[in-house]
């Protein structure tokens, strides 16, 4: 089935680098919402995910030939084209959290919780997620990347490693490093809540 | 399997495929036994909870339309580009191709035009009587050897005979020379014979006696490729 799947990319890819538009945005809807979450995962930010997305397959449209069909399937490739252009978005950032942001439609960052069923626990759940999220954020980018590959995508190590190009323990010692770093950012916004009514 | 070792593979120990079923019961025996790595245990499976809550609040985020109809948008600029730049460098080689052909073509006409013409100038022998024509090249004495050559060539408006004969004849023997001419330049020379008044061979540059230059004589000349006489025979 994969195989089948990786034969329609290559196809669909030599259709596209001839001028076949449709051939073009069937690959794009085919792979950029994984692409698409896993920048916003990274970084925290929907601009900065679209941007990324957009410039991963600009570079696949200017330059199909970059893939390389024996070396693995376009979604890896994607992947790994879209890690690079996430670790240099990460690297010219300032360490900095965006708390807030907001779609051009006026909703949240990204975050949309699906089951809340008063006011008062959607905004206790909503705020539970911005912690959540702040803390994966406020991770170093390698932890992170750990951390999202295999707790927030449930990658395997083994393919976690692949998409990171890096070996399983390298993989498995970020990742127990990054919980480590997680856990305690958790607990420290969980405590600050509790610091500040025990004040009161 | 001690602390350390629980913290680095066993907190994940379920569902990591690289363990052996062994180490995995190892590290839920020291989960079992120590309280401090089973606090640890619980405390990243509460994390793992708020994090997969996070993974499926976000699990349906998609890149907004707007990137799809920006990448169309330039998938098409791309490649109306390229097929106008295709389309360029293809009519700029047949325009070259075609320049070529043509002017292929048109050296070989006139090659060939060129060879047709001078075996018809050796093979016509064309009557040679003439001489009120000859007499009034004859008599222009000022003009320049090649207006000397065109006037003796000139057929008369009458339709009577030229005066001058094509000789297919390679025996250069017996020439002189014209002042300023080379053995060299007679090559592709035509021998032509011409009647003319003696008084004539002083425009060509040689040496006429006077008393005898309205005497006719019939006179060879060896005109050059750029119809210019080159050398003079008196036949016998």
């Amino acid at each position: 089935m994969r195989i089948a799947e990786q034969e329609r990319d290559d196809f669909l890819l030599r259709r596209a680098a001839k001028g076949d538009e449709q051939a073009f945005t069937l690959l794009y809807r085919r792979h950029q919402a994984a692409l698409y979450r896993f920048a916003l995962r990274m970084t925290g930010s929907t601009w900065a995910a679209e941007e990324i997305v957009q410039d991963v397959f600009m570079t696949l449209m200017r330059d199909p030939k970059k893939y390389d069909a024996t070396r693995g399937a376009l979604g890896a490739f994607l992947y790994g084209v879209g890690r690079n252009r996430v670790m240099k978005h990460l690297g010219r950032l300032p360490r900095e959290v965006p708390l807030e942001e907001k779609n051009e439609d006026g909703t949240g960052s990204g975050i949309v919780l699906q089951d809340a069923s008063t006011p008062a626990m959607w905004v206790e759940k909503r705020e539970r997620m911005l912690q959540v999220r702040a803390a994966v954020l406020g991770l170093p980018p390698e932890f992170r990347e750990a951390v999202v590959l295999c707790e927030l995508e449930e990658m395997s190590y083994e393919e976690a490693a692949q998409a990171a190009g890096c070996p399983i323990g390298t993989i498995r010692s970020r990742l127990h490093r990054g919980r480590a770093l997680l856990m305690a950012k958790l607990e420290m916004f969980r405590d600050v809540p509790r610091r500040a009514s025990a004040a009161r | 399997m001690n602390c350390e070792e629980f913290e680095a593979i066993g907190l994940d120990a379920e569902r990591d495929a690289t363990l052996s079923e062994a180490e995995r019961a190892a590290a839920r025996e020291h989960a079992s036994r120590c309280s401090g790595c089973a606090a640890l245990q619980d405390s990243w499976q509460a994390a793992g909870v708020e994090l997969r809550g996070f993974a499926e609040d976000t699990a349906m985020a998609q890149a907004p339309a707007r990137v799809e109809m920006r990448l169309r948008q330039e998938f098409r600029t791309q490649h109306v580009t390229l097929k106008v730049r295709r389309t360029a460098i293809a009519a700029a080689w047949g325009l070259a191709a075609a320049a070529v052909l043509v002017g292929a073509v048109s050296w070989r006409n006139w090659h060939h035009g060129r060879q047709e013409g001078t075996t018809n100038h050796l093979n016509s022998v064309p009557a040679a009587d003439n001489s009120s024509k000859n007499s009034s090249v004859a008599g222009a004495n000022h003009e320049t050897p090649a207006e000397v050559l065109k006037g003796m060539q000139q057929p008369s408006s009458a339709g009577t005979a030229s005066s001058e004969t094509l000789i297919a004849d390679n025996e250069l023997s017996g020439f002189t020379f014209l002042p300023g001419a080379f053995a060299s330049d007679t090559d592709d020379a035509a021998i032509l014979r011409v009647r003319m008044q003696r008084g004539a061979l002083s425009v060509l540059g040689l040496p006429v006696n006077e008393e005898r230059a309205s005497e006719w004589i019939q006179v060879d000349l060896l005109v050059g490729d750029d119809g210019l006489p080159q050398a003079v025979r008196l036949p016998q």
